[in-house]
């Protein structure tokens, strides 16, 4: 009989490797999933639309907004919609028992996001460039602005979905709770130069602000804050995401949650 | 250095306990069966040992690691089949034999050595690429067992493997059991279906409310009952008085019928022989057949049961 240890090889590579299986993984099994294609596509294409038709927005104001919302809800659903599923189908535990450390699992699904979020930010960005004749100031910071977005936003998905539940109407509901508020004081639909030192202040703690304003650069050539301060704001948010999801997943592995309400139930049915 | 060692393993949900100070000890190579009713702690154990579950008090070694401290490396040398068939139905049998691979770190050209040798082992070669959604019961539960072999465990933990099977599925599974123990892999298995566990086991522990009551042999086990022991006797046509006759001997401790047949209990079969032997001559009864029956395993785990229910 082959021994485990002949089998299998036992590197950080291999960690980087088995994170990009369960992104795979996630690929091919939820990105078309209804869940993630109302919450993650339609949703923000409709509700942009209906705050911007009629109000004859430049097109390096229009396509940027509708592309760090696109980011917003695209990566931040998938994992969303992902990790309760495989809750209730058992699945998620054949990746906590396979011999991976919990970031390999937590960094897959973080890049199934990002890239489901970076493929879908491309079609409104093509859509500029096709149909409206944008163009673009500087093609590497769209490049940095899509990739970084894309992950934090994914990352964002994923600490949400460490809330303990197999349903995942509860993270999505949970996760629009915070995604809807933040539209509005993110530059999206009202331009940070009007929102006054309150709105400032609120635009400064969400993530999508500094997407956008970045976006808004690497298109137009202006922003707010100015790039180095937008790389710096979602860098910030992509560790604390990931460092908060990785400490609530693993809080929420110890503490059974799930595992004791299964007893319990199996206990009242027994007695 | 045995396969798997508990101690004192203790595991509450918040007030229940699920757990309660499990000791025992897993040889290599033993098909080792956790056998209790519903609900008794057999699932929360297996979990413990799989590192799913935390224990609240105690420790466990899987293949030499402590599952607490050194998960990762305890986790390279086991196979776990849950009682849920958690395969990814909208994957290929083979996408998923091949997915599990890679979360093992195995290369390539492992994995589709394996996988191969897997499908034809589990004989899925001609389901190899339906999605696993279009699978029955018992192929998938073939797959999971697939799934756990991918990276040639030394440990296999099965939690009720057969629960839900058919009688086809149920004897293939036992039988692919069988040839891995054989081939050296170590067997943890939970059931509450007394009948494997007798068919399957080299040991046993009977677990009953969160506590082991027994750990023996399933044979040692059912010594232990000589009040079990009994003789089934069945007639053409039973003779007048035979209820009368079985009740007064004072060989006999109960009876019971069966169908067609008297179960007759005796702390001594020889000697009821002996006068039934008498009892034929004098009626000229015709006998269809006699056998002198052991007491069950089933009847050691209803007894165990029973007492552990009566102390508490």
């Amino acid at each position: 009989m082959d021994t485990a240890s002949s089998a299998i090889r036992i590197r950080p590579v291999r960690y980087l490797a088995a994170a990009w299986a369960v992104a795979r993984k996630d690929m091919r099994i939820y990105y078309l999933r209804p869940g993630n294609l109302m919450f993650g596509v339609l949703f923000p294409v409709f509700l942009f639309f209906s705050f911007a038709v009629g109000r004859d927005l430049p097109v390096e104001i229009l396509i940027p907004g509708l592309t760090a919302m696109a980011m917003f809800f695209g990566s931040s659903s998938t994992g969303a919609m992902a990790i309760p599923t495989e809750r209730k189908t058992k699945t998620y535990e054949r990746l906590l028992v396979a011999p991976i450390p919990p970031i390999s699992i937590l960094l897959g699904q973080t890049l199934s996001g990002f890239i489901f979020g970076a493929l879908f930010a491309s079609v409104p960005i093509a859509l500029g460039m096709a149909w409206f004749g944008m163009s673009v100031a500087s093609s590497p910071v769209l490049v940095l602005a899509i990739a970084l977005s894309s992950f934090t936003f994914s990352a964002l998905g994923i600490m949400f979905a460490a809330l303990p539940t197999e349903n995942p109407g509860d993270i999505m509901m949970l996760l629009n709770f915070v995604r809807l508020p933040l539209l509005f004081v993110s530059g999206i639909f009202i331009s940070l130069d009007d929102v006054g030192d309150v709105g400032l202040v609120l635009a400064a703690i969400s993530p999508l602000t500094y997407s956008n304003d970045l976006l808004r650069w690497a298109v137009g050539g202006t922003s707010y804050f100015g790039p180095a301060i937008d790389v710096l704001g979602i860098v910030l948010f992509a560790i604390v995401f990931l460092a908060l999801a990785l400490l609530l997943h693993e809080r929420a592995r110890k503490s059974d949650r799930m595992a004791g309400k299964r007893k319990r139930a199996k206990e009242a049915a027994s007695a | 250095m045995d396969a798997i060692e508990a101690e004192g393993l203790t595991k509450y949900f918040g007030e229940l306990l699920a757990v309660d100070h499990v000791n025992f000890r897993v040889k290599k190579g033993e098909i080792f069966g956790f056998l209790g009713p519903n609900g008794a702690g057999k699932t929360t154990t297996i979990r413990m040992l799989t590192t799913l579950t935390r224990p609240t008090e105690g420790t466990a070694r899987v293949a030499g690691y402590d599952v607490q401290n050194e998960p990762l490396r305890a986790k390279q040398h086991f196979g776990v089949v849950p009682e849920v068939s958690n395969v990814y139905d909208e994957l290929s049998v083979w996408n998923n034999l091949m997915f599990a691979g890679e979360i093992y770190g195995m290369s390539k050209t492992d994995r589709r050595l394996r996988s191969d040798e897997l499908l034809s082992l589990l004989a899925l070669g001609e389901h190899r690429d339906k999605k696993a959604r279009h699978l029955s019961k018992g192929l998938k539960r073939k797959l999971v067992l697939g799934m756990a072999l991918v990276n040639s465990p030394e440990i296999l933990f099965l939690d009720e493997p057969s629960s839900g099977l058919d009688v086809t599925s149920t004897r293939l599974m036992r039988d692919t059991i069988r040839q891995l123990a054989q081939r050296g892999m170590t067997v943890f298995l939970t059931t509450h279906n007394i009948e494997e566990a007798n068919l399957l086991c080299d040991r046993v522990a009977i677990i009953v409310k969160a506590r082991i009551v027994a750990i023996d042999s399933p044979e040692n086990l059912k010594m232990t009952l000589d009040a079990s022991r009994s003789v089934e006797i069945a007639f053409k046509k039973d003779p007048p008085g035979l209820q009368g006759w079985l009740k007064g001997s004072n060989r006999v401790n109960a009876v019971r019928k069966d169908g067609d047949k008297w179960k007759v209990f005796t702390s001594n079969p020889s000697e009821f022989l002996d006068s039934l032997v008498d009892y034929l001559g004098r009626e000229k009864a015709n006998l269809l057949s006699i056998n002198t029956l052991g007491p069950s395993l089933e009847d050691v785990f209803v007894s165990l049961v029973t007492n552990a229910g009566k102390g508490g």
